[in-house]
C-alpha cells in the first residue's frame, strides 16, 4: 500500500487507474471468531459443543492467512447429534405450519440485522453469499411452511434429513435445501464442508434466536468422509448432497444399501454451454460470457459456442473485452497444473488462444484465456479444468448449436443468446438441461426450480417443486433402514439363463406359450429361454420368456425411437389414446379377471375389483395428461419465467408382486401420460395379468414401442437396466439386495431411482396401490417428469 | 449536391444491428457499481472530467456577459490555489471547449483570445435543437458558425429521418453538414430521447460515424430524457463496432443532466470500461454540461482543506 499512498493527483490524472480498495478487515466477523477463540466446534442439541481431541481443519481467508479451525467428528458425535436431532423433529413436525412459518420469517428478520457479520464471514472463508438472496429465500420458504396444512395435506415430512454440500459449492446452495426441509417440518443435519463450516456454524447460531426447537438444525464438520458416516446413523431418513461429480459417486456407492433414500445435486462441475446465435445481440452475449466464464468462484463451467456466421465479430470483441481483465485466483496450486496441462493439450490440437496477460511463471493465479478453435473430442471441451478457461466451439445451423450443446453428459444450466423469440423457445425446449437462461445468464430465485439432468444431478431444488424431496405421502412407506449385505455387484444378476429340461407331463392341462412385447411386437427372449409361470397352489399356467440384456437393449432402442414422437403428440392426443388402453381393458375386463385369479387365487370378485379399480385408475392417467402443467412464477426481476415439467426419456419399471395388474396400470399410466416411454419388468412371482396385459396394449392407439413388457427373472433384468444409460430412471419394487445394487450402480451414470423394499411393504396386501389418497398419484407424475426453467428477462 | 449512398455493405450493416434492452440496462449497472478509490485518486478523475468538460451556456439570454464569465471560468475552471496544492496548477487544467449558440460564437471568441486561450469554441447549429428548419439555413447556419470562429460544431440530426428508417438520406445530410464544417470538428448529436428504441440509437451512431462524425453526442439537453448510461453503452458499442470494422476511433459526448462530480466519474469509468483508456482524453470523450463544474469544484475544495465549500467561496460561471 505504500507505494499506492504516494501515487500524486498528477501520476493518476495520467494512468486513470481506479485505485485499490483497502480490502476489508472483516472486524465485525473476527469478533464473532474471537467469541469463539477462533476454533469451531459442533452445533447440536440447541448449543455449541466442542469436543476436546478431535482432528482439526484450518480454515484459510485468500491470502492463505488462519481464519479459524473446524473440527472432524466421529462417530460418537455423529450418534449424539442423531439422537437429539430425532427428538428436535419430534417436538418440530408436531409444530403446526403456521408456527414454522413464524420462526423462519424470524429468522429472516434475524439476518437482516446481522448481515454485516455473516456477509464478511462468508467473505473471509472465501465463500461469498448474496444475503438478500438468503434473506429471500427464508421467507419464501416461510410462506410454504404457512401453506402446507392447506396446499399438501397427506404429506408427512421425511424425518431428519442429512444435508451433505462440499466446498466447492455456494454458501446459499446448502440453504437451498435446508429451508425447505425445515419449512416441511423435518430436523436437519448439515455436513458443510470446511470453508462453508464457519457460516453454516453462524447463521445456525442466529437460529436460536429465532426460537427454533433444540436439536431440530444441528451442524457436523469434518472431512469428506463425514458424509458417508452420517448417512449410516439409523436416525435419518433422507440424505442429499450438493458437490461435485467424484464426490457424489463415491458418497453414493458408500452409502448403497442402508436403506437410506438419497439424492445427488452435482451442479458444481456441470458443464453449460453459452450460445451465441447470429441473431444476437453480439455485444452484450460477449459481455455476459466475460462475466459468467472468468468469475473467482464460477457456478459452472462454461463452455461457449457460437454461429459460424458471427464467430469472427464475436473474437474480435473478445479480444477487446479480455484485455486489462486480471489474473484470476485458482483453487489450489494443483490447479494451476491441471490448468497449464489443458491449456498445453488445446495448444497442441491446434488451439489459439485470447488471453488477457501472458501467464505468470508459476502460482495459483491465471488470466482469464479464451481456448478458440477447439473441437468437441479435445478433452478441454469435453471436461474443461477449472480456472478461467473458456473453450470456444463454433456450430453452422441453430439445430447444430443446439446438438452441439446437448452433447455433453451435464444437463444442469445453459444460456442462449438471440433476438429471434421462436428460435429461443425453440432451443429453450430442445436442450437437455434443467435450466434455460435467454440473453442472461445464471438468474436464480427461490420461486423457479432448479433440476439437474443427466449427470448433474438426480434431485428438484427451489420453488414448490423442491419441497417434495422432503415429503412423503402419508400412505406410503419409507423405505426400511437396512445394514448392507457383502454384495458382489459385478455378479448381481449374471447368472445365464437354463433351457427347459422336460419333466414328466400332464395331459389334463395343456400350457401356452407366452410372448413378451418389445418396440410393439410379440416375441421370445433374445436367449430363447423361457420360465414356467406357476399358480400359487405349483400348478403350471404358462410359460413365459425368459428375457435379460438383450431383450431390454432392443426395447431401449425401439422407446428412443419413439419417444420424442409421442412427447411431441398433444396432451390431448395423449389422452385418447390412454382412454383408448382404458376402454380395452374394459373390454377384456373378464379374461383379466380369470387371469388375476389364476395367478393369484384371489376370488373372482376381488380380482374383479382390482380389474376395475384398474380401467378408473387408467382413466384418471387420461386425464391428467393435458392438466399437469407448470407456470409462470411471478418474480421480483421484470420478465418472464417457465418452469415446466418435462418427461424424463426412457423409464425402467421393476414391477412389484402385489396388485399385479393395479400396480402395473397405476405407474405404466404415470409414465406414460407425462410423455415417457416405458419398460416394465412384471413380477418374477406373478406375471400373468402381465402378460395377458399385453393384448390390452396391443389392441389400443399407444404407439408401438412406448411401452414394452419383458418377462423373467428379477435380478437379471434389473441389471439390464441399470447398465443401460439411456434409461433415466428405475422404478423399483423388491429386495434389499436389489435396492443396494441399484444405488450402488447406477450413482455413474447417473438415474433417478425409486426404491421400495417389497420384504418389508409387501405385507399390508397391496392397500398402496388401492389407496385413493391424491397425494399417492401426485408422488407417481412427480417421479416421472423433470423440472425445466426458462428465464427470459425483459426490460 | 452530394449524393454519395454509403456502400451496399455499409447498409447492410446497419441493418442487421439488434441490441437486447435487458442486457444493456443490466451492464448499465455493472458499470455503475465500478468504484474509483477515494482521495487522490477521487480528485484526479474529478481533473480528468474537467478536462473533458464542453463548458456550456444554450439560453435566450446570453448575452455577451454572462458569455465573456463563461470563458473565464473556461480557462481557469478551479480555484488556482486548490489546483497548487494538488500541484496541478501547471498541467494545463483547463476545460475543453466552451459551447454556445452560433450568434454568440463572436462573443466566446473574443473573450477568449483576450485571455489569450487557444481553447476552443464550439457552436451548437443546424436548427438547434428540433432541427425542425430547411436544410438550406441548416446548412447556412453551420457555414457561419465557422465563419466566426467555431473550431466545433455541435449539428443535430433529422429524428424524421431516423425514426421513418431512411438511412441513407440522413447519411445524406450529415454528409453534407460534415462539407459544410470544413475543417471544425463535427459533433453529431441523435437526440437519443426522440429516437424510441435503443436499436434506432445504434443504427442512428453507426450511419453518424459513417457520414463523418468525429464525436456522436447523445441529447441536445432540451429533450426530456437526455444522457442515460444504458444508452451511452448503447452509443460506445456503436464506437467500438465502428472501429473494429474500420480502425477509426470516433469520439463521444453525453449531454443534459449531468449535474454531479459522482455522476462524472461514473461517465468515465463507463468510457474506460466499454472503449479502454485511449477514450479518456478530451479527443475522444467530452461531457457536455453547465452546472457540474461548480459540483467538482466543491469536491475538489473538500479533497483539499477537508470542508465542504460555500457556494460564495468559489467564483461563479
Amino acid at each position: 500500500m505504500a507505494n499506492s499512498t504516494s501515487k500524486t493527483v498528477y501520476d493518476i490524472f495520467q494512468s486513470m487507474e481506479y485505485g485499490a480498495y483497502s480490502p476489508s478487515t472483516a472486524a465485525t466477523a473476527r469478533a464473532w471468531l474471537e467469541r469463539h477463540s477462533y476454533s469451531l466446534g459442533f452445533f447440536m442439541d440447541g448449543k455449541f459443543v466442542c469436543p476436546v481431541d478431535r482432528q482439526t481443519h484450518t480454515v484459510t481467508d485468500s491470502t492463505g492467512g488462519t481464519v479459524c479451525s473446524v473440527i472432524c467428528a466421529k462417530d460418537e458425535d455423529i450418534s449424539s447429534c442423531g439422537s437429539s436431532a430425532s427428538a428436535g423433529f419430534k417436538t418440530w413436525s408436531e409444530l403446526s405450519g403456521h408456527r414454522r412459518a413464524k420462526v423462519l420469517l424470524r429468522l429472516a428478520s434475524t439476518l437482516q440485522r446481522y448481515t454485516q457479520c455473516v456477509s464478511e464471514l462468508c467473505d473471509l472463508c472465501q465463500s461469498p453469499c448474496s444475503l438478500p438472496a438468503l434473506i429471500r429465500l427464508t421467507q419464501y420458504y416461510a410462506g410454504w411452511a404457512q401453506l402446507q396444512d392447506t396446499l399438501m395435506p397427506e404429506w408427512i415430512p421425511r424425518g431428519v434429513v442429512a444435508v451433505v454440500v462440499s466446498d466447492d459449492c455456494s454458501f446459499h446452495s446448502i440453504w437451498l435445501k435446508v429451508l425447505p426441509a425445515l419449512a416441511m417440518g423435518n430436523a436437519v443435519i448439515m455436513v458443510p464442508g470446511v470453508k462453508l463450516a464457519p457460516p453454516t456454524l453462524l447463521l445456525a447460531q442466529l437460529f436460536m434466536e429465532t426460537a427454533l426447537p433444540a436439536g431440530v438444525l444441528s451442524v457436523v464438520t469434518g472431512d469428506t468422509s463425514v458424509g458417508a458416516r452420517v448417512a449410516k446413523n439409523n436416525q435419518i431418513s433422507y440424505l442429499t448432497y450438493s458437490g461435485s461429480q467424484q464426490d457424489g459417486e463415491v458418497l453414493a456407492k458408500q452409502t448403497a444399501g442402508w436403506g437410506l433414500t438419497i439424492s445427488l445435486c452435482l451442479s458444481v462441475s456441470a458443464e453449460c454451454p453459452f450460445i451465441i446465435f447470429e441473431s444476437a445481440d453480439i455485444d452484450s452475449a460477449v459481455d455476459g460470457v466475460i462475466e459468467a466464464a472468468f468469475k473467482k468462484k464460477k457456478d459452472w463451467q462454461w463452455v461457449l459456442c457460437v454461429q459460424e456466421s458471427v464467430l469472427d465479430s464475436v473474437v474480435s470483441r473478445l479480444k477487446l473485452r479480455i484485455t486489462g481483465l486480471k489474473c484470476v485466483p485458482l483453487g489450489s496450486e494443483s490447479d494451476r497444473t491441471l490448468v497449464d496441462v489443458a491449456v498445453q493439450d488445446a495448444l497442441q490440437q491446434g488451439a489459439t488462444l485470447i488471453q488477457s496477460c501472458s501467464p505468470p511463471a508459476s502460482g495459483a493465479l491465471y488470466p482469464p484465456t479464451v481456448l478458440c478453435g477447439l473441437a468437441p473430442p479435445s478433452s478441454a471441451a469435453v471436461s474443461p479444468p477449472p480456472g478461467p478457461l473458456l473453450p470456444l466451439l463454433s456450430f453452422r445451423s441453430a439445430a447444430e448449436g443446439v446438438a452441439l450443446g446437448n452433447r455433453t453428459p451435464h444437463g444442469q444450466a445453459a444460456s442462449i443468446w438471440t433476438e429471434d423469440l421462436n428460435l429461443a423457445l425453440e432451443t429453450a425446449k430442445s436442450l437437455c438441461v434443467g435450466s434455460v437462461w435467454v440473453n442472461s445468464h445464471s438468474v436464480m430465485d427461490p420461486s423457479l426450480p432448479q433440476c439437474g439432468r443427466r449427470d448433474s444431478g438426480n434431485c428438484t431444488d427451489g420453488g414448490k417443486e423442491g419441497l417434495y424431496q422432503f415429503l412423503r405421502p402419508s400412505p406410503s412407506p419409507a423405505l426400511p433402514r437396512s445394514t448392507p449385505t457383502s454384495l458382489d455387484y459385478a455378479a448381481f444378476g449374471t447368472t445365464a439363463s437354463g433351457f427347459m429340461v422336460p419333466e414328466g407331463f400332464d395331459p389334463s392341462s395343456v400350457t401356452c406359450s407366452c410372448s413378451q412385447y418389445v418396440g410393439g411386437k410379440l416375441c421370445k427372449a433374445d436367449s430363447g429361454c423361457s420360465r414356467t409361470v406357476q399358480a400359487p397352489g405349483g400348478a403350471v399356467l404358462a410359460h413365459c420368456p425368459d428375457g435379460g440384456r438383450k431383450d431390454v437393449r432392443n426395447a431401449v432402442e425401439a422407446a428412443l425411437k419413439v419417444q420424442p414422437g409421442w412427447l411431441r403428440k398433444s396432451p390431448a392426443a395423449r389422452a385418447l389414446s390412454l382412454y383408448s388402453l382404458s376402454d380395452h381393458l374394459e373390454k377384456r375386463r373378464r379374461e383379466m379377471a380369470a387371469s388375476i385369479q389364476a395367478q393369484t387365487g384371489l376370488s373372482m370378485e376381488e380380482a374383479d375389483k382390482e380389474v376395475e379399480l384398474s380401467i378408473s385408475r387408467l382413466s384418471d392417467w387420461a386425464a391428467r395428461c393435458d392438466k399437469q402443467s407448470g407456470g409462470m412464477p411471478p418474480l421480483p426481476q421484470t420478465g418472464s419465467a417457465l418452469s415446466a415439467p418435462e418427461a424424463l426419456g426412457v423409464v425402467g419399471v421393476v414391477l412389484p408382486d402385489a396388485k399385479p395388474l393395479l400396480s402395473l396400470v397405476s405407474l405404466l399410466g404415470a409414465a406414460v401420460s407425462m410423455g415417457n416411454a416405458v419398460i416394465l419388468v412384471p413380477s418374477e412371482k406373478y406375471p400373468l395379468p402381465a402378460i395377458d396385459f399385453i393384448q390390452v396394449l396391443q389392441a389400443s392407439d399407444i404407439p408401438a414401442g412406448v411401452v414394452s413388457v419383458i418377462t423373467g427373472r428379477r435380478n437379471q433384468l434389473t441389471q439390464a437396466l441399470a447398465n443401460h444409460s439411456e434409461i433415466q430412471a428405475i422404478w423399483y419394487w423388491g429386495s434389499l439386495e436389489g435396492c443396494q445394487f441399484l444405488q450402488h450402480t447406477c450413482s455413474s451414470p447417473l438415474k433417478r431411482l425409486w426404491l421400495h423394499c417389497e420384504e418389508v411393504e409387501g405385507n399390508d396386501g397391496g392397500k398402496y396401490w388401492s389407496h385413493s389418497s391424491p397425494s399417492l398419484q401426485e408422488e407417481m407424475w412427480r417421479e416421472a417428469v423433470v423440472w425445466k426453467s426458462v428465464w427470459i428477462p425483459t426490460a | 449536391i452530394l449524393s454519395n449512398c454509403p456502400a451496399l455493405h455499409n447498409l447492410e450493416w446497419v441493418s442487421k444491428v439488434r441490441v437486447n434492452t435487458q442486457a444493456v440496462l443490466k451492464r448499465a449497472q455493472q458499470v455503475q457499481g465500478c468504484k474509483v478509490a477515494k482521495k487522490q485518486w477521487q480528485a484526479a478523475w474529478l481533473l480528468k472530467a474537467v478536462t473533458c468538460i464542453d463548458l456550456t451556456t444554450l439560453s435566450g439570454d446570453d448575452t455577451p456577459s454572462n458569455v465573456h464569465r463563461l470563458c473565464m471560468k473556461a480557462v481557469q475552471p478551479v480555484r488556482h490555489d486548490l489546483l497548487k496544492s494538488m500541484d496541478m496548477h501547471d498541467k494545463g487544467i483547463t476545460t475543453a471547449a466552451v459551447c454556445v449558440y452560433p450568434s454568440r460564437v463572436a462573443d466566446a471568441v473574443k473573450s477568449l483570445k483576450a485571455a489569450n486561450s487557444s481553447i476552443p469554441v464550439a457552436s451548437v447549429a443546424t436548427g438547434f435543437p428540433a432541427g425542425q428548419t430547411p436544410l438550406k439555413t441548416r446548412l447556412e447556419e453551420v457555414r457561419m458558425a465557422v465563419e466566426d470562429g467555431a473550431m466545433e460544431i455541435d449539428i443535430v440530426i433529422n429524428r424524421t429521418l431516423a425514426l421513418t428508417g431512411q438511412w441513407a438520406a440522413l447519411y445524406d445530410e450529415v454528409r453534407q453538414f460534415r462539407e459544410a464544417c470544413g475543417h471544425a470538428h463535427m459533433k453529431t448529436i441523435l437526440a437519443v430521447g426522440e429516437l424510441g428504441t435503443f436499436t434506432n440509437v445504434y443504427k442512428a451512431s453507426l450511419v453518424s460515424m459513417m457520414a463523418g462524425s468525429d464525436f456522436i453526442k447523445t441529447s441536445t439537453g432540451k429533450e426530456s430524457v437526455n444522457a442515460t448510461y444504458p444508452v451511452a453503452i448503447v452509443m460506445v458499442r456503436a464506437i467500438r463496432d465502428y472501429y473494429l470494422r474500420t480502425g477509426q476511433k470516433v469520439g463521444f459526448k453525453p449531454a443534459g443532466g449531468i449535474r454531479t462530480a459522482q455522476e462524472a466519474v461514473v461517465w468515465l469509468a463507463l468510457m474506460k470500461e466499454e472503449l479502454g483508456n485511449e477514450w479518456l482524453s478530451p479527443h475522444l470523450f467530452r461531457l457536455g454540461a453547465s452546472s457540474l463544474l461548480a459540483d467538482i469544484e466543491r469536491q475538489i475544495y473538500h479533497y483539499v482543506t477537508g470542508r465542504y465549500a460555500a457556494y460564495h467561496e468559489l467564483p461563479m460561471a
